[in-house]
């Protein structure tokens, strides 16, 4: 296959060229209710060009190998037309024309086990969490996507890398007459199929606390002061601070760029981010972005002060910071943009007891249920919470959304606990989804929070 | 395909086959820098087995190996699901004027020059940063099956969209226009976005409570999302619909009438069947308040011993591809009906309230039961009818099921967006949460 990119590539009238080739290979099974409702085994492939031309540089996603000339015709066009109306010419930073095969070696590879075991496997999964009257439905599926990605560049790169993803994960609903509650399950990652096994208590507490959802008082909307739990805390990470952290989000927003310069006081003193995929085991993990940049761990966030950002190599060059593999595609159909790995709040001095002690009074919230950011204001949801009065967990509560600044936010982080943990299964969504998004934190303490309510 | 089908009969199976291809250009803008043109074209076919009462799916790009692709088939018919339904045999449908040849000369100079033209002139009334996208996008696809139905669309469409940012980053009031090939943004538009972004460049801080609520066409997806859920031949199936017994019950607003209607060939993406074949009709969800249908596909229609209304179609709640997702009831070409009052004596009508220009976190909350709470982004706070500046860090909850009971009025003017076609809507008794 490399050859034939090579060869593709030698057509190229370019300044610099490079060419993906993937095949993605998709297993989905899926439950609703009791019945078995979806199955499919899936090969694709495709081809993604980018070309750089004159300082303008381009991409075009095809399938057929027969488009391959108009490929590189339309992309130098395109490359051509930004050259003509752009003031500011694109480069590309300096990188090492990497040659390597990266085929990771998991424990138990899930195109080992046979379709009928991954069937079996949900089912038992489904059958736990419906197991109660009031469960109304479910809706819980298998995942297992297999990427193969072949890599060239007119630089001399050649890299080879599989991406194994796999996850159980659904929606459990609960009823009680008008009443409806829903609560998300998840458990997956890129390890192996080992990581799915003997997941029953996962499933088993979130039945639980759909149950109990239906018992919950809704929260009442106003200013609360919340600890967030790992997963929430995670996504908060994730969703306001992390997307400014990704340069092409910042590069042409001057109020933005202006706002988050390398040495910005943005947070609480205590706070420190990270995000590093380089960790064998995660769900974030891979070796080479796509453009055959090997992801190195990039510190954002040090003391509150900004320390670092995720680039791709025109964005490295444009801003003159260090490229550090962080662009990266959804597959074959989209040209690499530049995402988080698995960003995380590195763990406080805090114990779980004192940081529930500092609270006092206010509101114990958990789990994420979605969230957007759109500038310096973030929403997410919580798929349940207590309320916490001299320092102890008393009654649950439902329907929390939260909003905010992200800079008011991360000032108003005052104690960060001594315990960790990353999440399973990802789904960001900047223009195309990154399933492999990891993102995570200790528990957190926040002051005066923005919550909706019902 | 053909070949395919019949290598299918020889497993006696009936087979269906839907194949689609796609060209698209996209041309963005940000801070008036031409920052990207990006092409894709794009193959690909996906194919259901039924044998046996079962059901399997599997789809490729790699249209050359239909072995593969038949084996993967036949894997998921034997493991697979129950199948509740035949394949269909439609005949001859309504020809549709869904492409505009005149978008094949359409080319990716002429998309930068519109964005350009844009940029300027709304650069000229706001000092508020201008970004801008542009696309083409031609597709054709094809459903086939062994009962005999044989249906082929081609289509095209044109899409521009200007978004005028706010101080602080991303949110910003935004519109397109769509069409099925160019159309020239006009002066109307430029000065609607500008007037609106204008006062916004102060704060407001408006108290948390009950207040008017403008939903601009832009944020209705926040609501509209719920209420597609809710009326789902699937939500109905799987108990998940609070409106499940409500059928001919007035349970809105009696100015509140929502209908799909694939059929309108004046707007781009039209179509006559859907993607399992079935032929398309207008169905109307919502009479003036009262609720008259939920929509199926071929799969929930067989399960609930309905007729299938022609929404087997192949979208994600969030997009997706095409080719990878099994048909599933979805109501693509939402219309809501537009009302008599013109967007500024909406907000004139407003003693105090806010106008959400966009939303965020839509995707967030009990959407079957039509709970939403949901950030403003933007969010304008009105006072007497005048805009009085954006709100930061604001919230708006509810339950649709209780907020489409509350509406004041509609604009006369419906617009496409993301969600559906549809006017602004003004509700009162709206729970807004902010900082103060």
């Amino acid at each position: 296959m490399i050859e034939k990119l090579k060869a593709i590539l030698a057509r190229a009238d370019a300044d610099y060229a490079d060419l993906r080739y993937e095949t993605k290979r998709e297993t989905k099974i899926s439950f609703n209710g009791p019945d078995l409702s979806h199955v499919t085994v899936s090969n694709t492939d495709g081809y993604v060009l980018r070309i750089l031309k004159g300082g303008g540089f381009s991409t075009l996603a095809f399938t057929r190998e027969a488009d391959a000339e108009k490929a590189l015709r339309t992309a130098l066009e395109n490359a051509r037309l930004i050259a003509k109306n752009s003031r500011q010419p694109v480069r590309l930073a300096a990188a090492e024309a990497v040659r390597d095969e990266f085929l990771p070696k998991l424990e138990e590879d899930p195109r080992q086990i046979g379709l009928d075991e991954k069937i079996e496997l949900t089912k038992k999964y489904n059958a736990l969490a419906r197991s109660n009257p009031l469960i109304a439905t479910t809706s819980i599926g298998y995942s297992e996507t297999v990427r193969e990605k072949h890599f060239a560049s007119t630089e001399g790169a050649v890299v080879r890398e599989d991406l194994v993803t796999v996850g159980i994960s659904g929606l459990i609903t609960s009823r009680d007459g008008n009443l409806i509650q829903n609560a998300r399950v998840a458990v997956g990652g890129s390890a192996g199929f080992q990581i799915l096994r003997s997941r029953e208590e996962e499933f088993e507490k979130k039945k639980k606390i759909v149950l109990d959802l239906l018992k919950a008082q809704s929260v009442p909307g106003g200013v609360h002061n919340v600890i967030l739990n790992n997963s929430l805390a995670g996504v908060f990470t994730h969703e306001a601070f992390g997307h400014f952290s990704e340069a092409d989000l910042i590069e042409d927003n001057p109020t933005m760029r202006q706002k988050m310069h390398l040495g910005a006081k943005l947070g609480n003193d205590i706070l420190n981010i990270v995000d590093d995929p380089t960790k064998y085991g995660q769900l974030g993990f891979y070796k080479y972005d796509d453009e055959g940049i090997p992801v190195a761990a990039v510190p954002l966030l040090r003391n509150g002060v900004l320390c670092g950002r995720l680039h791709s190599r025109r964005t490295a060059a444009e801003f003159g910071e260090p490229v550090n593999g962080h662009c990266v595609a959804e597959d074959f159909g989209y040209a690499p943009i530049i995402r988080m790995g698995t960003i995380f709040i590195t763990p406080g001095k805090d114990t779980i007891e004192s940081l529930f002690a500092k609270l006092d009074d206010g509101l114990y919230i958990l789990d994420a249920k979605g969230g957007q950011t759109s500038g310096e204001n973030f929403t997410f949801g919580a798929q349940y919470g207590y309320r916490v009065k001299n320092g102890k967990v008393t009654d649950m509560v439902r329907d929390i959304n939260l909003t905010g600044n992200l800079y008011k936010t991360m000032q108003n982080i005052t104690a960060i606990a001594d315990d960790f943990r990353l999440t399973e299964t990802g789904g960001c969504g900047k223009g195309q989804t990154n399933i492999r998004s990891c993102h995570g934190a200790p528990h957190i303490l926040v002051q005066n929070v923005v919550i909706g309510g019902k | 395909m053909e070949k395919l089908l019949a290598l299918a009969q020889a497993q006696e199976a009936q087979a269906e086959s839907y194949q689609l291809d796609t060209d698209l250009d996209i041309v963005t803008f940000e801070n008036g820098r031409l920052k990207d043109i990006s092409s894709s074209l794009q193959s690909g076919l996906s194919l259901r087995l039924i044998k046996d009462r079962k059901i399997g799916f599997t789809y490729t790009r790699n249209l050359t190996d239909r072995e593969e692709l038949l084996r993967n088939g036949l894997v998921t018919l034997r493991l697979g699901a129950e199948a509740y339904f035949d394949f269909p045999k439609t005949g001859s449908l309504p020809e549709l004027n869904s492409y505009d040849p005149a978008i094949e000369n359409l080319t990716n100079t002429e998309l930068a020059a519109e964005c350009q033209r844009v940029h300027r002139a709304l650069s000229g009334l706001t000092k508020a940063q201008v970004n801008l996208y542009a696309y083409k996008y031609v597709y054709r696809q094809q459903v086939l099956n062994t009962s005999g139905t044989d249906l082929q669309t081609k289509g095209s469409s044109y899409h521009m969209q200007a978004t005028l940012l706010l101080p602080g980053g991303s949110s910003g009031i935004h519109r397109g226009i769509t069409g099925k090939s160019f159309l020239s943004a006009s002066d109307e538009l430029f000065n609607f976005l500008a007037e609106l972004t204008n006062p916004a460049f102060r704060e407001a801080q408006p108290k948390t409570g009950n207040m008017k609520v403008l939903f601009m066409p832009e944020a209705l997806y926040g609501l509209t999302w719920r209420l597609k859920a809710g009326t789902s031949g699937k939500s109905v199936y799987q108990k998940e619909s609070p409106v499940a017994d409500k059928l001919g019950q007035k349970i809105f607003d009696e100015k509140l009438t929502v209908y799909d209607d694939p059929l309108n060939d004046q707007m781009p993406m039209a179509v006559a069947f859907d993607s399992e074949g079935t032929p398309c009709r207008k169905l109307t969800i919502v009479d003036r308040g009262v609720l008259k249908n939920f929509y199926y596909d071929l799969e929930y229609a067989g399960r609930m011993k309905a007729q299938p209304t022609g929404h087997g179609n192949r979208s994600g709640v969030s997009g997706g591809d095409p080719i990878t997702i099994k048909p599933n009831p979805a109501l693509d070409n939402l219309y809501i009906a537009p009302g008599s009052h013109s967007f500024e004596n909406l907000v004139k009508a407003m003693d105090r309230g806010i106008i959400a220009g966009g939303v965020l976190g839509a995707h967030s909350g009990n959407i079957p039961n039509g709970d939403f709470s949901i950030g403003l982004s933007p969010g304008l706070y009105v006072e007497n009818g005048v805009i009085q500046g954006r709100v930061s860090e604001a919230m708006i909850a509810g339950n649709i099921y209780d907020l489409l009971k509350e509406i004041v009025a509609i604009e006369d003017t419906v617009y496409i967006t993301y969600g559906g076609t549809c006017p602004s809507i003004l509700f009162d008794n709206v729970r807004v949460a902010t900082r103060n």
